[in-house]
């Protein structure tokens, strides 16, 4: 809809290039993508090191410096004007920002989404020229560079290449410290220690007169030098020393850097002026930095989230692992470990959001704040099979208390339900759309109702009511008192024991999505079908595994296994008849759980519906693959619980 | 008294859009929501003239705030059908052709469906949300049930305290072209709806970054 609002912005960035080379209507194209941020003084638009962003920025009105940190000073690079255009090279060139951008005085910018512009610079060449020619202090964008980055970004393959998962990044975002700690020859130790412990830091240099490296002391060193060997607090520094010191110059390749530490097993690396003993100390880089500089393992997202409180930086540290994700399944690691990794990721984004409503409202609630609970996660995350951001299921249990508290004691739990779910929606999961969520009263409850409504699903159990329960079963407890769901569980267990009217309705209801067996058959004629082009991974052949999954494990009454593929592996030593079917079918869930992650990354959504024709041949041929066991399994179930006799 | 109005035939049979708009409020917007969370949407109407009894909607502009991010492919501009062409007033806005626009119907299920269960937002939007009203009571809309947030009493509220009152405020001193100015908004299409709604939308950014320094931070204590 051409309007006001859309020529308004088309106006604003008609007068400035590259804008200026475009026609009417790639300009109308553009100006519809725009948003419109505001950003007040001092704030950061990106950070240097930071992955690019999607989009590009024009400034509107204000002001925007792009600044350098160096020795942890923030030096000016240059000052954006109204219709300056910045952020792109960071964009074409598919790695972090090399520069801050910082607003100066408030500012409005217009942000510009890559995708767009990427289909007018195809069109016209001469705004693909503007931008070779490059517009930021000389770093020039070479033309050959531009192209193949465009098309780099339409394969999947090339998402992840910036997120820093690549062992040699660039040296830009390697942080070390440039102010070292250091003392002459003859120091005692004890007053070394004094002041490394004053200073907060694990090292000491030993320098002589000149400032050049002679020696270094770690907390290694105190521990296997001093204390273990049991020698006097008063022993001077050099005896305790690891002498002589392997030193290199800062501005060195990172893969050089990364290569001397690792063969020579240090953990501390002395930098000099010009690399050698012989000239004084410049910095000193720990394999601590190295690891933060490798940004997205694990590890360090773990501790960044430990570390922070902040809901915007816990999103931002979310996005991260996705890129995580991305790099993990590109490279066909394992998905036991890739769910594991999520899940753990997951499970303490939920633990500090407990913790963040917990501080928040306990104030408000002195004697109720004491009454014990327990988060559950359920559905896929209780399973530790969700990778992607989709819907949230969870539940909150807790325990039972007087009748005249219970309406208090629920008001407060539902407080702490709501608080957490609004610290997960932003850190970017979905709602679920059933509403099977802590914050609905239905699912906040004290334990005694919670075990009611389990032995009802279990004794009177209707196909309705279990449609919806089945997630229920797969609850795990994530954070606070984790007997309230042991005691569930033990009642869950001790309740279907005798009920096999219970597996069978359960049983019916894992046998109601029949796999498309004759799926690709079918699909070559299957054009105009009710199913289109898309194939439901998660309905017709995810949801039939798990629910087979659950089923089984239930009765064979095995508690605390919750993954799908795991359940499988245990009902595969539970049934030796079976072994290599049960053993196939958690093979088959992985292959699925990876490629609807995958089409999830790609498409940017749930990744449920993937489009066969688009796959290729391979993964054509391990999805059919997939779809046997599903059918086999069914079969088997429709034996052994008698359901061609069991009429509802 | 819901049978008494029904015997007697005064109550105006719901249209389904009107349902499906108000069963989207059976839950309601949790207090604590953080404003990076919420959507708002910026409305603003060009009408007939200023009396809600008599005069009728023109033109219609909109877009949608979300994380402090003004999308502008959300931008919407709607001009209707209006039942009563007042010559003066058409002249005033230099719309001419109104017989163009789109009709009430079309324009109430357009409009309801776009505003959801977002935060309405406007400068001075009491009488925007009058007119409305008006324009959807045909249909059996009793009331708007969106959260509303007027950018007026919003500006008043950061820069004076809640407890100020306009009429001992210079004069003019709260309307758009002044906020504007003071916080160095460009102004530019005055006077129509959809050039409103941008501003304000602008307006509402600089305004939603001010209220956060002074603690204002979440849904309830937005939307007192």
């Amino acid at each position: 809809m051409a309007n006001v609002i859309v020529n308004r912005v088309k106006e604003f960035l008609k007068r400035y290039p590259p804008f200026n080379f475009l026609s009417n209507d790639s300009l109308e194209l553009v100006a519809k993508e725009v948003e419109v941020r505001y950003f007040s003084e001092n704030e950061l638009l990106f950070e240097q090191g930071d992955p690019a962003q999607q989009y590009f920025f024009v400034l509107k009105e204000g002001s925007v410096h792009l600044t350098e940190k160096k020795d942890g000073v923030e030096e000016i690079v240059e000052v954006c004007d109204e219709g300056d255009v910045f952020g792109v090279l960071a964009l074409l060139g598919k790695r972090p920002y090399l520069l801050n951008a910082r607003v100066q005085e408030e500012s409005l910018i217009y942000a510009i989404p890559v995708a767009i512009f990427e289909k007018i610079l195809n069109e016209n060449s001469r705004v693909g020229l503007y931008f070779a020619a490059g517009f930021a202090s000389g770093q020039v964008v070479v033309r050959t560079d531009l192209s193949q980055s465009q098309k780099a970004r339409t394969t999947f393959k090339e998402i992840s290449r910036d997120s820093g998962l690549l062992i040699f990044t660039g040296q830009s975002d390697l942080n070390y410290s440039s102010d070292v700690l250091t003392c002459p020859k003859g120091t005692l130790i004890s007053k070394a220690v004094a002041s490394m412990a004053d200073k907060g830091v694990g090292s000491i240099v030993i320098v002589n007169q000149k400032d050049h490296p002679i020696g270094i002391i770690t907390d290694k060193d105190l521990r296997n030098r001093l204390i273990a060997k049991n020698k006097s607090y008063e022993t001077p520094v050099e005896e305790l020393m690891t002498a002589p010191v392997i030193t290199k110059k800062k501005d060195a390749a990172f893969s050089e850097l990364y290569i001397t530490m690792i063969k020579n097993r240090l953990h501390h690396l002395i930098f000099t002026e010009d690399g050698t003993m012989d000239s004084p100390v410049t910095g000193i880089l720990s394999d601590h930095d190295i690891l933060l500089s490798q940004g997205n393992s694990p590890a360090v997202l773990i501790n960044a989230l430990m570390n922070t409180w902040e809901i915007n930086e816990m999103a931002k540290i979310r996005d991260r692992a996705e890129k995580l994700l991305a790099y993990y399944l590109e490279n066909e690691v394992s998905i036991d470990f890739v769910a594991s990794i999520i899940s753990e990721i997951n499970d303490i984004i939920i633990k500090r959001a407990v913790e963040m409503a917990k501080k928040k409202y306990e104030p408000d609630f002195p004697e109720i704040s004491k009454v014990k609970f327990c988060f559950l996660s359920l559905g896929s995350e209780g399973r530790e099979e969700q990778l992607l951001r989709t819907d949230l299921d969870n539940a909150i249990v807790f325990e039972d208390v007087a009748g005249s508290k219970l309406e208090e004691t629920k008001a407060y739990m539902l407080l702490i339900a709501q608080q957490v779910i609004e610290i997960l929606l932003a850190c970017g999961f979905q709602p679920c759309p059933a509403d099977i969520m802590a914050n609905n009263p239905k699912y906040c409850q004290p334990l005694s109702t919670w075990k009611n409504m389990f032995s009802d699903w279990i004794h009177s159990p209707n196909q309705q009511a279990l449609m919806n329960a089945t997630i229920f079963f797969d609850y795990r407890a994530i954070i606070g008192n984790k007997s309230l769901a042991d005691e569930l569980t033990e009642h869950i267990y001790n309740e279907i024991t005798g009920k096999s009217i219970f597996l069978n309705f359960l049983a019916k209801n894992a046998l109601l999505n029949p796999p498309p067996l004759g799926f690709f058959r079918n699909f070559i004629v299957e054009k105009s079908g009710e199913q289109k082009d898309k194939f439901d991974i998660k309905l017709r052949a995810m949801m039939p595994l798990a629910d087979i999954g659950r089923l089984l494990v239930l009765s064979h009454r095995v508690v605390g296994i919750n993954n799908t593929f795991r359940r499988f592996e245990k009902l595969a030593d539970l049934e030796p008849n079976y072994r290599d079917l049960m053993l196939e079918a958690g093979k088959a869930y992985e292959i699925l759980m990876r490629m609807r992650a995958i089409e999830g990354l790609n498409s940017g959504n749930s990744g449920r519906y993937i489009h066969p024709e688009k796959l290729g041949k391979l993964q054509r041929q391990l999805l059919k693959n997939a779809f046997a066991p599903i059918d086999e399994l069914q079969k088997i179930i429709q034996v052994r619980f008698q359901l061609d006799y069991f009429r509802n | 008294m819901d049978w008494l109005s029904r015997v007697f035939g005064n109550k105006i049979p719901k249209a389904v859009f009107i349902e499906e708009y108000e069963r989207l409020f059976e839950k309601p917007i949790p207090p604590m929501r953080p404003i990076s969370q919420l959507t708002f949407v910026l409305i603003d109407t060009e009408t007939t003239g200023l009396d809600h009894k008599k005069d009728f909607i023109i033109s219609f502009g909109a877009i949608k705030l979300k994380s402090y991010v003004l999308k502008i492919d959300t931008a919407l501009e709607i001009y209707l059908q209006t039942p009563l062409k007042r010559k003066e007033a058409i002249e005033v806005h230099e719309i001419l052709d109104t017989g163009n626009g789109m009709a009430i119907k079309e324009f109430g299920k357009q409009f309801l469906k776009y505003i959801g269960k977002d935060i309405i937002v406007g400068h001075h939007i009491g009488f925007d949300l009058l007119m409305l009203e008006k324009a959807l009571k045909p249909f059996g809309l009793k009331k708007l049930l969106n959260p509303v947030l007027d950018t007026q009493y919003l500006a008043m509220r950061l820069e004076k305290g809640p407890q100020f009152d306009l009429s001992l405020g210079k004069p003019g001193e709260y309307v758009l072209d002044s906020l504007c100015n003071r916080y160095g908004i460009e102004l530019d299409d005055r006077h129509t709806a959809a050039g409103d709604a941008f501003l304000t939308g602008q307006l509402l950014m600089k305004l939603l970054k001010l209220a956060e320094k002074k603690g204002i931070k979440d849904f309830g204590n937005l939307i007192r």
